[in-house]
């Protein structure tokens, strides 16, 4: 069973560099030391090596963008990687920072051989604008260590495969440094070398770890591997190198995101109704936007509209170093009815749905309202604003009474006389149960100025008008 | 035909009266008999603004509307209430058999949101009717909702002050509405599509405060036939 490792030689870089819209040169460095580590190819060009001393990297490109390494960071975005990754391969295991095994040989039959999936992969990683190394090996070691030096070793074959081993570099084994400086002594420079040993004489030599280790590599010792599953929730990071400002430049990395979005909620059969964007500031509390759509939505371009509009409507409370954006509630999706065969009925339910989302994001979710009659005397009580996103209807009542289709929110004081008296009195009276008593007599009458109003006496404090026949 | 009238005929310079009734998709009566007379048949104008001018709540401005509203609801389109004075009132819209699953009551902060809405409700397709009561409008933003209105091919009306009647407005159809001693309503067209403004009719509008006469027919009454046991 071949095994495929997929070295990321500077997956930090690459992961920056995708985020950001324009195009400075970028340089990781390392913690404590105050070097580069590693550097984009447009810093390269500019005389930026790893290894170069801060100083002299920022005088030969004083806009160098500077990233800290940071290996947990780095492991995320790994696992990110592997979210993708799980479309084309089966049973991957992580190996933070940098690196990701799979077990080739389950889809090799897929895929027709380990060529087109080499050639699948290459392609997905060029549209992604990552650079790694793919390697192959008899057991996960030898592909891992294959890939770490750098060697090209994608092979088929497993005879093939072990004469790569074979010309591996001791130096490249990771073996410990005192084992190694022995084993150079002794004259042996590759793995191969080092094979044609005779067991018992390494077994007596070596120290018992190195020879686990050397057994681990050519396979001769089991080394399980743990597989990773894809956790049942959407969750990206976009790092910043420089933090951003304004609400556009996030744009830039939102709508990558929730392309990846899009393609995750295909392939998952999926839907959403919520998103969870959250901005991390520096050295503030990060802050959270959720952004809501009535229905099941799965368009990368639905979300981006809303997310603008949320965008506009909060200015950023500080520059955005990161940007986050999560997705944790799956919906099932359905197809969009259509009634007939042409389509000439238009299906104005997504509409719909794209309008109040819209409407929603900009007003806030209060400001959209349906209405309802309740089960009450009490005109006020009679009815109940709900929020658009319930979807249940009670049932109406069966017998409604006379009502104006105005009502005032609070009883206005009854100013003139009216002029003609048309019905009444209709006495209304209730709340005994819950304290709010009301005991009124309503009355529809005219008022000078031509409107009819339906007007109560309340017995202490007078007349009221309650509501206009509109 | 002579042949004056006919070469009269081909000049494309010529309008037609008629001819405008023929192209209108079929109109969004007002289920008013008298007034859709007025109107030429037209109605409601789809795709355009119109307006009522009217001083105070309470003249059967509502009424007017009401048979569109129950039409819009059957077919299931939409129909939004921007920021209306008073609260529609649930019960009496639901005894009207207006459909209140597809009333959505919007309330809005400031005019720049209070335009954005009403440009975003018109230009969609799920859309059906808008009613909004805006403060104050210019006719530049009028002119904004009339493009939006043609976008989506929807019905908007706009209730406002009578004092509003002396500006100009870019509104297709323009109402004034003045109720009678009578409990009826006159509607002086100011102006219209296809015709001549200056029309005007009396709606009676008594039915809105009177009772059903089935109403009371859940009430069992006697007398009571004489039952026979045995």
């Amino acid at each position: 069973m071949p095994w495929l490792y997929l070295h990321f030689q500077h997956l930090l870089l690459d992961h920056i560099a995708r985020a950001r819209e324009a195009s400075a040169p970028l340089a990781v460095l390392c913690q404590g030391s105050r070097r580069v580590l590693q550097a984009c190819p447009r810093a390269m060009a500019r005389g930026v090596q790893p290894g170069t001393a801060l100083k002299t990297a920022l005088n030969l490109a004083p806009e160098l963008v500077m990233v800290h390494a940071d290996d947990n960071r780095q492991a995320r975005i790994l696992e990110q990687q592997a979210h993708w990754l799980y479309r084309y391969m089966d049973r991957i295991t992580l190996y933070p920072p940098d690196g990701l095994l799979a077990d080739a040989g389950s889809v090799r039959r897929l895929y027709g051989g380990l060529q087109p999936l080499r050639e699948a992969l290459q392609k997905a990683l060029g549209e992604r604008q990552l650079h790694a190394t793919l390697t192959t090996g008899t057991t996960p070691l030898a592909a891992r260590l294959l890939a770490r030096a750098g060697a090209d070793c994608f092979t088929e074959g497993t005879e093939e495969m072990a004469t790569n081993l074979a010309t591996l570099p001791l130096a490249a084994t990771e073996l410990e440094q005192r084992t190694l400086q022995r084993l150079t002594r002794l004259g042996l420079t590759t793995l191969g070398e080092l094979q044609q040993l005779p067991a018992a004489e390494l077994a007596r030599r070596l120290a018992p770890e190195t020879l686990v280790h050397i057994q681990r590599i050519l396979g001769q010792r089991p080394e399980p591997q743990t597989s990773w599953q894809p956790p049942h929730e959407f969750r990206q990071r976009a790092d910043f190198g420089l933090p951003v400002e304004k609400a556009q430049g996030l744009l830039f990395a939102l709508q990558r995101i929730l392309a990846d979005l899009e393609s995750d909620l295909q392939w998952r059969q999926q839907d959403t109704d919520s998103l969870l964007l959250i901005l991390h500031h520096y050295r503030q509390e990060p802050s959270h936007l959720q952004v809501r759509t009535t229905g099941p939505e799965h368009r990368a371009e639905a979300f981006l509209n809303l997310l603008r509009i949320r965008l506009e409507q909060h200015p950023l409370q500080a520059p955005v170093e990161t940007l986050e954006l999560r997705v944790t509630r799956f919906l099932h999706r359905h197809t969009a009815t259509s009634t007939d065969l042409l389509g000439e009925t238009r299906d104005t339910g997504e509409a719909w749905h794209t309008l109040v989302s819209r409407l929603q994001a900009r007003l806030g979710e209060q400001a959209l309202k349906h209405l309802a009659p309740a089960a009450d005397h009490r005109p006020e009580r009679a009815w109940s604003a709900c929020s658009l996103a319930r979807q249940q209807r009670e049932p109406m009542p069966e017998h409604l009474p006379l009502r104006p289709l105005w009502l005032l929110s609070q009883p206005a004081t009854l100013q003139v006389a009216p002029e003609e008296w048309l019905s009444g009195p209709e006495r209304i009276s209730g709340g005994w149960w819950d304290g709010e008593r009301v005991l009124r007599d309503y009355y529809i009458a005219r008022l000078p100025a031509g409107q009819l109003a339906w007007i109560y006496r309340h017995n202490q404090q007078g007349w009221f008008v309650h509501g206009w026949f509109g | 035909m002579s042949d004056l009238l006919n070469s009269l005929l081909d000049d494309a310079r010529l309008w037609r009266g008629h001819r405008q009734l023929a192209t209108e998709p079929t109109p969004e009566h007002t289920g008013f008999a008298t007034l859709d007379k007025e109107l030429g048949g037209l109605g409601w104008p789809r795709g355009a603004l119109s307006e009522c001018l009217l001083d105070g709540p309470g003249i059967g401005e509502l009424q007017l509307v009401l048979p569109l509203l129950q039409r819009m609801t059957k077919r299931q389109q939409c129909v939004f209430w921007v920021n209306p004075p008073f609260t529609p009132y649930a019960p009496a819209l639901a005894r009207a058999d207006v459909d209140l699953g597809q009333v959505v009551l919007v309330r809005t902060e400031n005019q720049p949101d209070l335009l954005w809405t009403l440009e975003n409700c018109l230009r969609s397709q799920a859309t059906g009717l808008v009613l909004a009561w805006p403060d104050s409008l210019a006719a530049r933003d009028i002119r904004r909702l009339q493009l939006a209105a043609e976008a989506g091919q929807s019905i908007c009306i706009l209730f406002r002050s009578r004092q509003e009647a002396c500006q100009s407005s870019p509104a297709a159809l323009r109402l004034e509405l003045v109720p009678d001693d009578r409990l009826g309503l006159k509607v002086n067209i100011l102006k219209r599509r296809g015709g001549w403004p200056g029309q005007g009719c009396r709606l009676a509008m008594a039915a809105r405060v009177q009772q059903d006469v089935t109403e009371a027919s859940t009430v069992i009454h006697g007398p009571w036939p004489d039952h026979q046991s045995g």
